[in-house]
């Protein structure tokens, strides 16, 4: 199973190294890492998102455990997720055309769901821009999902910006 | 070889600047002397049967604003009158493109080719209108038709894919084919500044024109894509068969989004059968169409090599006459110099 985490790490050097190798101890096949320097929280601590492997939740909770004692801090814990995830972006009056309303009809289809949206409120009168992803149990869902909210985007007069890579 | 340079604005300057630059070059390695017996500019003419001096007609036309003023030459007079009455193997059609109507680029490639000169041409104009036309205008009347700056600027993007990938069979092309867009992009992305004043700076920089919409619109790409249908997948295609989204509606919040998830928002074009189409898509970070600033990218999906992906510069006086002395040096060896 894939797990998405978040971790907050003290400023000093060693701390991404010191989180990651108690994942690759204990079996866990890291798939990302993003650093991200410039976002420190206002602690002064700074995020870092990894998406690992583990083969089961045996495996997940030794992980967790050896993070807790070298004290490193997780914020969020990740779903498992599904098999495709498949980025976009909206641009539009993403909100006030109901975007409740698009999250339902698109975890409608069978084996799809919205993991993730992040929303940038336009300043008054702007339109809004949006990061959805969207996960599936297999290729075609995900396709499926993305020609829905293709028709969605059309309806809600929404721009759509897809991957260029193929599903 | 006998050349009339009709149009001269930045690119017939720029090739000229490469006949006077690279003389030498093009003699010994490829045994080619250029000889350019007549440049027609808007204001008028300059000929010499026995050609131009170039670095003279350069600095004339640098100085007084055309080459009519070259010695014995004539104010007034009228491309279509130069193209069929000179004596020249070849034409080099660089005039300004018109995407409605072609002209006067249809005519004047029209009227070399009738008067079986071969033809080579960085206007979009034309071959987004009639591609066909001209296409078998030049195999009827036995000439050749070169067109390679018309598509990535600096890119051999034509004759990569129909020479040396000629043996593949190609099954769609995507790329980055706007130099002005990927600019604005790259800026929006980097500074997360709103899009209208960095358009604003790019006009001031001469990226962008004063009316930026063929640009920002995706109509210039959608040329491209309507060329590079026609010339390389051999779909008849029209401008109009393109679905286009521009960029306008990208936000600066958008362009963060995607870097947060290690993408990049580029103005895309993508050719292939069933599909014609240009709007923004995400672009993983190090992916080959990931490039930055006024850089074109083109990748090519092939049966036999799968993915070839070539980029460079998509503009410029003296990077497109690497496309325009490449479609020059193409014709003189088919022609078994």
């Amino acid at each position: 199973m894939l797990v998405k985490m978040v971790m907050e790490l003290e400023d000093i050097p060693g701390q991404l190294i010191k989180s990651l190798e108690p994942i690759a101890r204990f079996g866990g096949n890291i798939k990302s890492i993003m650093h991200q320097r410039e976002r420190k929280t206002p602690l002064g601590r700074l995020p870092v998102m990894l998406i690992f492997e583990v083969r089961d939740k045996a495996m997940l909770k030794r992980i967790l455990a050896a993070l807790k004692e070298e004290g490193m801090r997780v914020t969020q814990l990740g779903e498992r997720e599904g098999e495709v995830r498949k980025i976009v972006l909206l641009v539009g009056h993403i909100v006030h055309t109901d975007i409740r309303d698009t999250i339902d009809q698109l975890n409608s289809i069978k084996g799809v769901m919205v993991s993730d949206l992040n929303l940038a409120v336009g300043s008054p009168g702007r339109e809004s821009s949006a990061r959805m992803t969207i996960t599936a149990d297999n290729k075609e869902q995900v396709g499926l999902a993305i020609s829905r909210l293709s028709n969605i985007a059309n309806n809600k007069k929404l721009l759509l910006v897809t991957s260029i890579e193929a599903v | 070889m006998r050349i009339a340079i009709i149009g001269f604005g930045n690119l017939g300057k720029g090739i000229c600047r490469a006949f006077v630059d690279k003389a030498e070059f093009l003699r010994n390695t490829h045994g080619l002397i250029p000889q350019v017996v007549a440049v027609v500019d808007e204001f008028g003419a300059a000929t010499d049967e026995k050609g131009l001096n170039l670095s003279q007609l350069l600095k004339t036309a640098e100085t007084t604003g055309t080459v009519a003023k070259y010695p014995r030459g004539k104010r007034g007079k009228l491309a279509r009158d130069v193209i069929e009455d000179v004596n020249a193997d070849l034409v080099f059609e660089l005039t300004p493109t018109n995407i409605r109507t072609g002209e006067p680029g249809i005519s004047h490639i029209k009227g070399a080719m009738q008067s079986g000169k071969h033809v080579i041409t960085s206007n979009k104009g034309p071959l987004v209108v009639a591609f066909r036309e001209l296409d078998n205008l030049a195999k009827r009347q036995g000439v050749e038709f070169r067109y390679s700056a018309s598509v990535g600027g600096a890119i051999p993007v034509i004759s990569l894919a129909r020479k040396l990938l000629g043996g593949n069979e190609i099954s769609e092309i995507r790329g980055v084919l706007n130099g002005t867009t990927n600019y604005i992009l790259t800026r929006m992305a980097a500074e997360g500044a709103p899009q209208d004043i960095i358009i604003r700076e790019a006009q001031e920089l001469g990226y962008a024109e004063k009316d930026p919409s063929l640009d920002i619109d995706g109509i210039d790409t959608a040329c491209k894509v309507t060329i590079l249908a026609n010339s390389v997948l051999g779909i008849n295609a029209k401008i109009r068969d393109v679905k286009r989204v521009g960029i306008r509606r990208i936000t600066p919040d958008a362009t963060r989004l995607a870097q947060e998830s290690g993408q990049t928002i580029k103005l895309v074009g993508i050719a292939k059968r069933g599909l014609l189409e240009v709007g923004p898509k995400l672009v993983p970070m190090g992916h080959p169409l990931a490039v930055s600033g006024t850089l074109n990218a083109v990748t090519f999906e092939l049966d036999l090599a799968r993915e070839i992906s070539i980029a460079g510069y998509g503009a410029g006086p003296k990077e497109t006459s690497s496309s325009l002395l490449g479609d020059l040096l193409d014709i003189h060896h088919t022609l078994g110099g």
